[in-house]
């Protein structure tokens, strides 16, 4: 008896979290199509761009490397910006982790894999560490589970649907266009527009510069003008 | 290295990059809690990348600095700023941006 109700508030609340993610999948499916569209354009195999949709999972981080390796950059800059777009997930992980830190350890693996910005929202605006709702690892799992599976197909359809497109529509601009729909949003205070700006500035400068080494002095110069913008705001407040 | 080979290398890297920022925290399972600054510093870098990126493939044709309203890709993505803060849809941000683009084209013949 114990266990059937154990596996029943399991499966209602793995349920429940797909069923509160459905409409994140408007958000979720465009950047999959994204993403699958500039995989083929920048010259992957279809299967290279299916392999890589499954083990990186990470729209915006796809959507900026692949201008990379058309351009034929070295691969540590590829590895450095893929690392520098996705660094907001660690602050993500740090706020999850104290939600799943009893789980068993392929759990939490499972988890940190699946994780994306939608769910995280969704779910931290939910539920708290310590609420005592035993099942909330089953709620992150439903939803992302629906997300994933969204986001590949979405992704797959890019993927095998991008080649019949004409390459006079100049898809690949499509990419650019959804960084800065990612972009905008993160605009959320004067230092980070300051940081971006400057970043944005260094960027251009440095565009000829070999090995794209512009576009890491960029970030680094972005990082540096956005804290010294902060300090600068904190210091006029009197904090 | 080919362009086939380093396919496969960029994907496997990102790989790991991109597991490494999901799992970080969750996987050892630690409370710790991020220092201001380095909170700041990974709030900071995203926009600073994604910047970095943008700037160059809307402002440059050809290598060279075009800032004018004949460059397609400036006008372009000015106009998909103005629709991402406005909107915060994706979806009308890549339209907009797209016509905006074939719109300045047809335009200079």
């Amino acid at each position: 008896m114990e266990s059937a109700t154990l596996s029943a508030g399991r499966l209602s609340a793995f349920r429940d979290g797909a069923a509160s993610s459905v409409s994140l999948l408007f958000g979720m499916v465009p950047w999959g199509l994204v993403a699958g569209l500039a995989m083929v354009s920048a010259g992957l195999t279809p299967v290279q761009a299916v392999v890589m949709g499954l083990l990186v999972y990470a729209g915006s981080v796809q959507l900026a490397v692949l201008p990379l390796l058309i351009a034929k950059a070295p691969l540590w800059v590829m590895y450095a910006t893929a690392l520098a777009v996705n660094l907001r997930y660690v602050i993500y992980s740090a706020v999850l982790a104290p939600y799943f830190a009893r789980l068993p350890r392929p759990w939490r693996m499972l988890l940190g894999y699946v994780m994306v910005d939608m769910m995280f929202a969704l779910f931290v605006g939910r539920f708290r560490p310590d609420d005592g709702a035993r099942h909330k690892h089953w709620f992150f799992l439903g939803g992302s589970a629906l997300l994933w599976l969204g986001w590949q197909a979405a992704s797959w359809v890019g993927i095998f649907g991008g080649a019949l497109v004409p390459r006079a529509w100049s898809l690949e601009f499509a990419a650019t266009l959804s960084l800065i729909a990612l972009l905008v949003p993160l605009l959320y205070d004067r230092a980070v527009v300051v940081g971006a700006l400057a970043a944005g500035t260094v960027a251009l400068a440095g565009a000829g510069l070999p090995l794209n080494l512009g576009l890491i002095a960029a970030i680094i110069v972005g990082v540096a003008v956005g804290l010294a913008a902060s300090r600068a705001t904190r210091r006029a407040k009197g904090a | 290295m080919t362009g086939y080979w380093l396919g496969w290398a960029l994907i496997a890297g990102a790989a790991v990059v991109v597991y490494f920022t999901r799992a970080v925290f969750i996987v050892p399972g630690s409370h710790l809690k991020l220092p201001p600054l380095a909170e700041r510093i990974l709030r900071y870098a995203p926009a600073a990348a994604l910047a970095a990126i943008i700037a160059p493939d809307l402002a440059l044709s050809h290598g060279a600095l075009a800032l004018s309203a004949d460059n397609p890709r400036l006008v372009a993505g000015v106009v998909a700023f103005a629709i991402a803060a406005a909107t915060r849809n994706i979806v009308l941000t890549i339209v907009g941006g797209m016509l905006a683009l074939t719109a300045v084209r047809l335009l200079a013949g």
